[in-house]
């Protein structure tokens, strides 16, 4: 593979995220200091020597930046300031970007303005769709409470939300499969054997389910719990509304023993804590990690944060025989969770969650060859 | 000729954004106040390339002079003078007033840039409208630090037959360098270097040495200096004792040994060293059990030559001076501060100082490299009959080229490093040694052939700096990436070196305010200038040399020692001293300017 040089890489890159990765003198603490790092697969050093000298396809074809889980230890004890924590974090919307073949990624992440316009624009997408198409009135059923399924039938949501998950999980799986091209086709120095596709699978599932490899990050445990809270909260709610609203949307309110209770607390609890931690962070930004705050990020806390305040809300009106607040906060809890699964699971911040675990799977996949060729 | 109004003044110094920039209009402001210029003009936000419109304005103006100011007006002048010539008038009539070359940066310096102003506008270089006045001088000079630098400088003046007064903080003279066994890239014993020297700082007739002293304060003016010395009481009368040694034998008080770096104790009572200068006896007040709570007193009672006073107090003296060579030297950096390395923590993870030690013939273990290990009380030791090391790793840049520490570059580490690897070598040849660096920096002469042949005795060196340090089984775990080798590696030694950087002392800027001394930002004495004049500083006749003013090696100390000396030997040949830089106000400045101006015209 030739290696072509963009020297404005740099510049294109200060529009992701920010950092003084020019300052980097190389003397290999940040590499050296990472709990994740490992032979093979060797950052953040390397990606700054990537990006000084300008070698766009080397970059491109990083799998690197998704294996840290940015603990900031390396940023941390940086002899040069130059923040490598956080260009790891740039690199990884770069490289969204980069995966999204449509563009929008790369117009959302460059532009704030462009993100809010097409925040709002989804927004009152759906709000005008509950305005026009939902009946607001409905009398309260026999134990006092608010019908929901009379508003929005549960059976109509979850088609609704079926077709949105098709349509977005076309777009994430061809982003998947560019980066699958760029990460594992294209590098020509490994050869993987067919079977090794499904024996790496396991390993790459394990830590989707329990992101383990952010505990190993030393002394920052809290951040994979916090990590862990935010992403089983929305992973669980994720599938509850697309897979089993039917069950989950009821009209009768379940005894606290129901597993539907337990769920939904969780998931409040998570959510709630999870962006008031960040939003607290990001706010002081005393920890390496919150130090830098892109628009994206923001925007994304202020959905997650505003889904689960009117979550609280839907269920609170609803058993206190409120219909039209009720109605008003199924619609907002929506409008505001459409945006996020629209613009964040496919082409920004959100995406991670795929990222993450494939290049967990394709680093495997490659370290795995690596040793069969070495032992042949 | 009649001047009133027929300058102009142009100001062209493009804005560097930087908040503290010099304010244009407030020199504007000044500008027009003196009486020979009548207009000014700020041309910082034109382009510069056509010398028409700059014509246009000095014509409108019945400039027949003009003056550009700003930074580096000097790029801009063919520009002016075309300018000039297009406007009909002399293009030979431009001055600048460059900030640049003045030293000024920012609006701190406001005062400074309006008298280069002033000049130009007299046509009067500043360096001799504002050079200082003169007086006369004191024959007699202080040195403030008897390490090499003050060594060098004392027994220069002296040897011209000056007094000089040779102060030390500690019991001897001698400093880091005595500390040291082996000096780069020549590989000569440091103290067959400096003992000579030592003794002969002791025997000369002109220098008065002043040990366990320190400054207190400093009045008066250059040429002038009224000094006033702390003389801590040493407790053994210098001139009495004998260095029979039976009061320290018998002493029941112990510290850890300031020239062994700790790395072993002595006793309350003790010689710094064998080749101490004075080699006489003193009395550490902290660990002597008669001073901490007036019980013992055993030296005193056994002391053939009754040379001991317990109970001597500290005195204060005065000394009158014309000039001060400072020469305070540096203290190692912290390793303690750099905590990824775990020192203090792991006992066989040492710095390069008290390493120094370790393989020194007079050090703790005769000179041999060994383990630390514990003895039968329980505390870490090093003991020549423990094993020797297999494994080293030196690291280098502790605290050195680290914003989370200095930012700057100690300068030696990387030279005493590979120092400290051959004597490894050459005593332990089948030790596996590995340098863990940064750069490599060989700055000096045969400093790269040095670092060829240590690389050459089978020095493995490992371009990558270590980030941490564990213990695990009793074996020290260093992370690091090999660049060059695109590995990171996790390897096993016995013993960790840091090289640990040079940072001024703490005292420093305790010293520099009775001086009148400006600091550096990293800490260490200003020179007057940099590239030209790196000895002097902006208080007259004070001069500095040796590691206080940055960091520097052996051979740039001796010479620095050198040249403050010459400057003190000039002053004092001539008999008369400069008052110091910056002395001379503004008023003072533009009215000297004007009278050469006169002077000139007549």
């Amino acid at each position: 593979m030739g290696n072509r040089v963009n020297p404005n890489i740099s510049k294109e890159l200060k529009a992701f995220g920010k950092g003084d990765w020019n300052d980097c003198f190389h003397c290999g603490n940040c590499t050296a200091v990472c709990p994740l790092s490992e032979n093979g697969f060797l950052f953040p050093r390397k990606g700054i020597r990537h990006l000084q000298l300008g070698l766009k396809d080397k970059i491109a074809a990083q799998v690197e930046p998704w294996l840290c889980y940015y603990c900031g230890e390396c940023s941390e004890t940086c002899p040069r300031d130059a923040n490598p924590g956080e260009l790891m974090m740039t690199l990884r919307r770069y490289l969204t970007a980069i995966y999204d073949w449509t563009g929008l990624s790369k117009l959302m992440y460059r532009s704030k303005g462009l993100h809010i316009a097409f925040m709002i624009f989804l927004f009152t997408s759906v709000m005008a769709a509950f305005g026009i198409f939902a009946q607001w009135n409905h009398p309260l059923n026999e134990a006092g409470l608010v019908p929901i399924n009379s508003f929005a039938p549960a059976h109509f949501i979850e088609f609704a939300d079926q077709i949105l998950l098709a349509i977005l999980s076309f777009f994430l799986l061809s982003n998947i499969f560019n980066m699958f091209m760029k990460v594992v086709v294209k590098d020509k120095t490994v050869k993987i054997p067919i079977r090794m596709y499904i024996t790496q699978i396991p390993k790459a599932f394990w830590h989707f389910a329990t992101q383990w490899r952010f505990s190993k990050c030393d002394h920052k445990k809290f951040y994979w719990l916090s990590h862990f809270l935010t992403m089983s909260s929305y992973i669980i709610m994720f599938t509850l509304i697309v897979v089993f609203l039917d069950w989950f949307q009821t009209e009768e309110v379940h005894p606290i023993t129901h597993p539907q209770r337990w769920l939904g607390y969780y998931v409040t609890f998570g959510l709630v804590f999870a962006t008031l931690y960040y939003f607290i962070g990001r706010v002081r930004r005393k920890q390496e990690i919150f130090k830098f705050s892109h628009h994206s990020d923001w925007i994304f806390i202020f959905l997650l944060f505003m889904i689960a305040v009117t979550g609280i809300l839907i269920h609170l009106f609803r058993i206190n025989g409120m219909p039209q607040a009720t109605y008003l906060m199924y619609a907002l809890h929506l409008a505001f969770e459409v945006p996020m699964v629209v613009t964040f699971v496919a082409f920004s911040k959100w995406s991670h969650l795929a990222y993450r675990p494939f290049a967990i799977y394709f680093s495997g996949l490659k370290s795995a060859a690596r040793k069969l060729q070495t032992s042949n | 000729m009649e001047t009133k109004g027929l300058t102009g003044v142009f100001f062209y110094s493009p804005v560097n954004g930087k908040p503290d920039a010099l304010d244009l209009a407030d020199l504007a402001t000044y500008a027009r106040s003196l009486p020979e210029v009548g207009t000014t003009w700020d041309v910082s936000h034109l382009p510069l390339n056509d010398p028409d419109t700059i014509a246009q304005q000095i014509k409108k103006s019945e400039a027949q002079h003009i003056v550009i100011a700003g930074d580096t007006p000097g790029m801009v002048k063919s520009l002016f003078s075309r300018a000039m010539t297009a406007a009909g008038k002399d293009p030979e009539k431009v001055h600048l007033a460059s900030f640049r070359e003045h030293g000024i940066s920012d609006r701190t310096q406001a005062e400074r840039a309006k008298a280069v102003i002033a000049c130009a506008v007299y046509g009067v270089p500043f360096d001799l409208a504002a050079q200082p006045e003169e007086s006369s001088v004191h024959p007699d000079t202080l040195v403030i630090g008897g390490g090499i630098a003050g060594i060098q400088a004392a027994l220069e003046i002296a040897d011209a037959n000056q007094k000089v007064y040779l102060l030390e903080k500690t019991g001897t003279i001698g400093g880091h360098m005595a500390m040291f066994d082996k000096t780069f890239p020549t590989l000569d014993c440091a103290a067959c270097i400096l003992t000579p020297k030592m003794v002969e700082v002791g025997q000369h007739p002109f220098i008065e040495l002043m040990t366990t002293s320190e400054v207190k304060g400093v009045a008066g003016e250059p040429g002038n200096y009224k000094v006033k010395i702390l003389k801590k009481a040493r407790r053994v009368d210098i001139d009495a004792c004998i260095s029979c040694g039976q009061c320290s034998e018998k002493c029941p008080g112990t510290a850890p040994s300031e020239f062994d770096a700790g790395t072993a104790m002595r006793k309350a009572i003790y010689i710094p060293f064998p080749q101490a200068v004075p080699n006489k006896y003193l009395i550490d007040p902290e660990s002597c059990l008669y001073v901490l709570n007036g019980k013992c007193g055993v030296c005193a009672k056994i002391c053939p030559a009754q040379c001991i006073n317990l109970d001597e107090q500290d005195q204060e003296v005065e000394i009158t001076v014309g000039n001060i060579v400072v020469a305070t030297g540096y203290q190692v950096f912290d390793a303690t501060r750099a905590e990824q390395f775990g020192y203090g923590k792991y006992p066989n993870v040492v710095t390069s100082l008290e390493f120094e030690r370790l393989v020194n013939a007079a050090g703790p273990t005769g000179g041999n490299i060994t383990l630390r290990t514990q003895d039968k009380r329980g505390n870490w030791i090093f003991s020549p009959e423990s094993d020797a090391p297999g494994r080293i790793a030196l690291i280098h840049c502790v605290g050195s080229r680290d914003e989370n520490h200095n930012a700057y570059c100690s300068r030696v580490c990387c030279m005493y490093s590979l120092k400290l690897a051959h004597l490894i070598k050459e005593k332990l040849p089948d030790a596996e040694v590995s340098e863990y660096y940064i750069d490599m920096r060989t700055f000096g002469k045969g400093y790269q052939e040095f670092c060829e042949r240590i690389r050459n005795e089978g020095v493995r060196t490992i371009r990558g700096r270590t980030a941490k340090i564990e213990e695990r089984d009793g074996q020290l775990i260093l992370r690091s990436e090999d660049i060059e080798k695109d590995t990171l590696l996790e390897e096993p030694f016995d013993m960790a070196v840091l090289a640990v950087g040079l940072q001024a002392r703490d005292d420093t800027p305790e010293l520099a305010r009775m001086l009148g001394l400006s600091l550096g930002n990293d800490g260490w004495f200003m020179e007057a200038n940099y590239g030209s004049d790196p000895v002097n500083t902006f208080s007259g006749g004070i001069t500095i040399a040796g590691v206080c003013q940055g960091p520097k090696d052996i051979p740039d100390s001796v010479a620095q020692g050198s040249a403050a000396a010459s400057r003190v030997l000039q002053s004092i040949i001539r008999g008369t001293i400069t008052q110091s830089i910056g002395e001379l106000p503004l008023a003072g400045i533009e009215s000297r300017a004007r009278e050469l101006c006169k002077r000139q015209e007549v």
